[in-house]
């Protein structure tokens, strides 16, 4: 049944008058914002064109252990687009003046809208270009609506040294680094990619800022937006001071500049990192501002492979500068003592091969086997010690294991054991003779430079092992303060007497008038080190010197490697002495040309070696 | 065959309704193209698929059968409010959501239309009378349930829209309009009272004339100004009673130009928007306030300020002339349809429409508080797009039975 009220024509038209008048209300509003008040909008629409810019942080500052700044900062500008507001016809005008092909930037623009999700955002389209550059845009940017520059920080090599290898360098960040950091990147911007600038980036790079400016309704810029008031300063990336010391890496690289090899200078005190050089390095300042591919496929395609570092990624094996460890084994697990002695007839027979000697060196203990370098009394010793308890010790001086260095090229080496020559060879399938050959540190034996310069700055402060690092202190730009960098040392537990034991052999075997090393002697100091020979099978032998000075009290340990340079006491030795001599008289004391007489001795020394296959 | 179609196939509200998807489909496309490469046009797009089975389905459903299922499909929504309070997502301080594996829905778009069929269904029951004070009380409580439910999420403009489209229904069906005034008056009272005691008072004394003048048993007026004043009284008395940031937040939503910095920005920045597009607008994609993002979410609640901006005040009179032209038509299905359901459903439907209009368009130009609803086709949502289109489907579904009993 139907109310009488139901749908009446009266209430119909009321509610179609409700409707009208909703509608109306909503019509009159709409003309009085758009039509009657549209001026004042429209100009507070315009006052509105507020935009946020990025304001780029200065990438930290690197000083050295002296305080001498090293890695400065200059400006460097980068052209940028803004796709909202340029027109796609000036392409070609911008491409010619940035001496890009069109094609070029036009992907460079479309893939930073892109990765920025936003046409208006400025995208970098070229970095660092010259000053003639920048005024030629500079002065036709009222016809190019859209472009524009930054101001960024590009790095800048003080010298005196190039250290490439420890300092790395920065590129611009490649898509898959993009992906990974997410928004604290953009397309264009600059990433460390090796040595500290990529260990210390997220330290370094700092915080960018924003910047408001004002935009006309062309989006050109009137001013900064509010005076300023909202803007937020970049935050200034972190300060490195390093422990390597510039005055000293400059002189080593001097010396090794005409070799290949790889040499490192530690503190043994702190395990601070004075110097590491690889040569052949490159000029880093071919990395700052902007690399072209020409240049980058030189470096990476040099078959001398100048970007690698050798110092910490390359293995050799280690030669005779190995037998200290074999030493410490025997010597701290009560095998030998050092009396214990062995007659040296210039070389060992085991089963039916002859090890040879270096010489016939009659009878020897441990402190004579390591002055003189004998290789009958390491050949017997390791078969006394076995391959298990000398690996174990191995791994003790930091052999086999990354050293935790503060830069991310590394590699752990090699160290093997009866389960590493089960795997290789299968049980039972190898010999003794492989064990007897490791004794004089030849064989299947990895180390880097990096690893036994460690080795030696733990033979000179008595058996502790440092963690290596490279940066000793930041300086913390939020808290204003120096900040101390952590790092391990650990105490291999190897008695003082066993330690004074291999010291004293290091000793004679530079100091003593037929030690191999004499040619790292330093006038007025004196020196412990020792020779070896990397045997390299595919041409001349590496090589080897590792050692430390003052002997006493020791503040630098150094350890060098020369490829193909055959006997370790010709070319290794020398630099060692002379990097050691520069740190410690801070190059004012520095030696003479080698005597001839010790020179030709040691040249008749090597010719003898040639002979014997190089086991010195 | 031409005048079957003309008969049976209301083509009026269907292209008036897709021309309303389409223009918010490019508002929608222009807000978020440098927000999320326009993902979330994308996305209304493929719910406006949906939206088109659901409308179909809803314009082709058996009118008796879909009388028959109102109360079924009411207490299926109504369970769903009241498990989205225990178990649902909260989006904007607000539990309204359920959530499938990334895709949302808000059972508050399917209790709008459910509630209204299903008051219609119960009107249109030959022995209900509105004129029985029994079967008013039971068609209010038909609305006040979900409103409850909604209110508690908390959700302010749904339950707002709820208690607008009520009225029109009651008002359409027969209700005197005392009963009307009944309803009215202590909300509108009660309101006056959040804002201020001369507020209060003002809408008392308007109150108590229109009770006055509308009743026929002026005891029974005298009772219903009473539980107004003791009503609006207590509102005062727990107004002071709540926390410092409660106050503040009622006190933002009746005047929300009291927090600049806030919704009072939003209306700032849309009402400049709107305003600076003129007569031609700047122009699509080229809205400098739309691109450069002065209003966030823009693509939801704010959404009509793209199209004011871009398309000027062209673009705005062509959406409120679709919307005039979409509403008087429905009104006019419910005024020549015989079918009592029809009819009433049809007059709830555009009630929603209606209310979510003037309350969106409104804000959107300044003219009324910030409450947050969406604009019916234009807004971003899934929920809402899919429920408005299926209102379509309904009203060209009554238009089809107009003729039949």
């Amino acid at each position: 049944m139907m109310t009488e009220e139901f749908g009446t024509p009266q209430r119909y038209s009321i509610l179609r008058f409700v409707i009208i008048a909703i509608i109306g209300v909503l019509f009159i509003r709409l003309y009085m914002l758009q039509l009657f008040s549209y001026e004042e909008y429209a100009g507070e629409s315009e006052k509105n064109s507020v935009r946020m810019i990025t304001a780029e942080p200065v990438r930290g500052y690197i000083f050295d252990r002296n305080g001498k700044l090293v890695v400065d900062d200059g400006p460097s500008f980068t052209i940028t687009v803004t796709q909202a507001e340029f027109y796609n016809y000036n392409v070609g005008e911008l491409a010619t003046l940035l001496d890009l092909d069109d094609q070029t930037l036009q992907d460079r623009i479309n893939r930073g809208v892109i990765n920025a999700r936003s046409r208006f955002t400025p995208v970098k389209v070229k970095r660092d270009i010259d000053f003639w550059t920048l005024s030629s845009i500079e002065e036709r940017m009222f016809e190019l609506p859209g472009v524009s520059y930054d101001v960024e920080s590009k790095r800048i090599y003080v010298g005196p040294a190039r250290a490439s290898h420890l300092l790395g360098y920065c590129k611009e960040i490649g898509e898959a680094q993009l992906a990974k950091f997410g928004e604290r990147y953009k397309l264009g911007d600059l990433i460390g990619s090796s040595g500290i600038e990529s260990s210390y980036e997220q330290l370094l790079r700092g915080e960018k800022g924003k910047q408001f400016i004002s935009v006309n309704a062309k989006g050109q810029v009137i001013g900064s937006y509010d005076g300023g008031k909202e803007d937020l300063p970049p935050r200034e990336g972190f300060d490195l001071i390093l422990s390597a010391d510039f005055g000293l890496q400059a002189y080593a690289e001097s010396l090794m500049t005409q070799y290949k090899g790889a040499l490192v200078a530690i503190d043994p005190e702190d395990g601070g990192v004075l110097a590491v050089v690889s040569t052949p390095d490159y000029d880093p300042s071919v990395f700052s501002g902007v690399t072209s591919t020409d240049e980058w496929n030189k470096l990476n395609d040099n078959p001398d492979k100048p970007l690698f570092n050798r110092a910490t990624m390359t293995l050799y094996p280690p030669g005779s500068t190995f037998k200290m460890v074999l030493a410490a084994a025997a010597l701290q697990d009560g095998i030998i003592d050092k009396n214990w002695h062995i007659t040296c007839p210039g070389g060992f027979r085991f089963g039916n091969r002859f090890f040879k000697c270096t010489h016939v060196h009659g009878s020897v203990n441990v402190v004579d086997a390591i002055e003189k370098s004998c290789n009958t009394f390491f050949y017997q010793l390791i078969l006394k010690v076995g391959l298990d308890r000398w690996g174990e010790y191995s791994k003790k001086f930091g052999f086999g294991k990354k050293t935790q260095i503060d830069i991310d090229e590394e590699v752990a080496g090699l160290i093997p054991s009866t389960a590493y020559y089960d795997r290789v060879y299968g049980s039972g399938h190898w010999t003794q003779g492989l064990v007897v050959n490791l004794g004089v540190g030849q064989g299947e034996l990895g180390v880097s430079p990096m690893q036994m310069a460690l080795y030696a700055a733990a033979i000179a402060n008595n058996g502790v092992l440092q963690q290596p690092r490279i940066v000793h202190y930041i300086r913390n730009k939020a808290t204003r303060r120096i900040e101390e960098i952590a790092h391990n040392s650990t105490d291999l537990g190897i008695s003082p007497k066993v330690m004074a034991l291999i010291r004293e052999g290091m000793r004679r075997c530079v100091e003593s008038p037929g030690g191999t090393g004499s040619l790292s002697r330093i006038p007025g100091i004196v020196v412990g080190g020792k020779t070896g020979t990397a045997e390299n099978p595919h041409g001349e032998d590496h090589a080897w010197f590792v050692g430390f000075a003052p002997f006493d009290h020791p503040k630098i340990a150094v350890a060098c490697i020369v490829e193909n340079a055959g006997f370790g006491g010709t070319k290794a030795a020398p630099i060692c002495g002379q990097v050691m001599e520069r740190y410690l008289f801070g190059g004012q004391h520095l030696t003479p040309e080698p005597p001839a007489v010790t020179a030709s001795r040691l040249q008749g020394e090597t010719a003898g070696l040639a002979q014997v296959g190089g086991n010195n | 065959m031409n005048s079957y179609i003309k008969e049976y196939f209301d083509y009026k509200t269907l292209v008036s309704g897709l021309a309303l998807v389409c223009i918010g489909l490019a508002s929608i496309y222009s807000a978020t193209l440098d927000v999320n490469s326009a993902a979330n046009f994308y996305r209304q797009g493929l719910w406006s698929m949906f939206g088109l089975i659901a409308l179909i389905v809803a314009a082709l459903f058996p009118i008796k059968t879909l009388q028959r299922f109102s109360l079924p499909m009411y207490i299926v929504a109504i369970a769903l409010l009241g498990t989205i309070l225990v178990l649902g997502h909260t989006v904007n301080s607000s539990k309204s959501w359920f959530g499938f594996g990334g895709m949302g829905m808000q059972p508050s778009e399917i209790a709008k239309v459910t509630t209204v069929l299903a008051l219609a269904s119960y009107l249109s029951r030959p022995t209900i009378s509105i004129s029985n004070v029994k079967h008013l009380i039971v068609s209010i409580g038909i609305f006040i349930l979900p409103m409850l439910l909604i209110l508690k999420q908390p959700d302010l403009g749904t339950a707002i829209v709820f208690f607008a489209t009520l009225v029109p229904i009651l008002y359409w069906a027969g209700a005197s309009y005392f009963v009307l005034a009944a309803i009215l008056v202590p909300i509108l009272v009660a309101a006056g009272a959040l804002v201020g005691i001369t507020q209060f008072l003002i809408a008392a004394a308007i109150g108590a004339g229109l009770l006055y003048v509308t009743s026929k048993n002026k005891f029974a007026a005298a009772v219903v100004f009473g539980i107004t004043l003791a009503l609006g009284l207590s509102v005062q008395i727990a107004f002071d009673h709540l926390e410092p940031y409660q106050q503040r937040r009622i006190v933002t939503f009746l005047n929300p130009n009291s927090d600049p910095t806030g919704a009072g920005y939003n209306v700032l920045q849309s009402k400049t928007a709107i305003g600076s597009g003129g007569f031609w607008g700047k122009g699509y994609l080229h809205g400098s306030q739309t691109q450069l993002k002065y209003i966030p979410e823009q693509w939801t609640d704010f959404i009509f300020c793209v199209t004011g901006e871009e398309f000027g005040f062209v673009g705005g009179a062509i959406v409120l002339s679709l919307f005039a032209f979409l509403l008087l038509h429905g009104l006019h299905i419910a005024g020549i349809s015989k079918n009592k359901f029809g009819s009433l459903a049809a007059v709830g439907l555009i009630a929603i429409l209606a209310t979510h209009l003037i309350i969106n368009m409104g804000m959107d130009m300044g003219l009324m508080p910030v409450i947050g609803i969406p604009l019916p086709f234009l807004s971003y949502g899934g929920s809402a797009l899919i429920s408005n289109m299926a209102m379509l489907g309904l009203l060209m579904n009554f238009f089809a039975h107009r003729k039949e009993y």
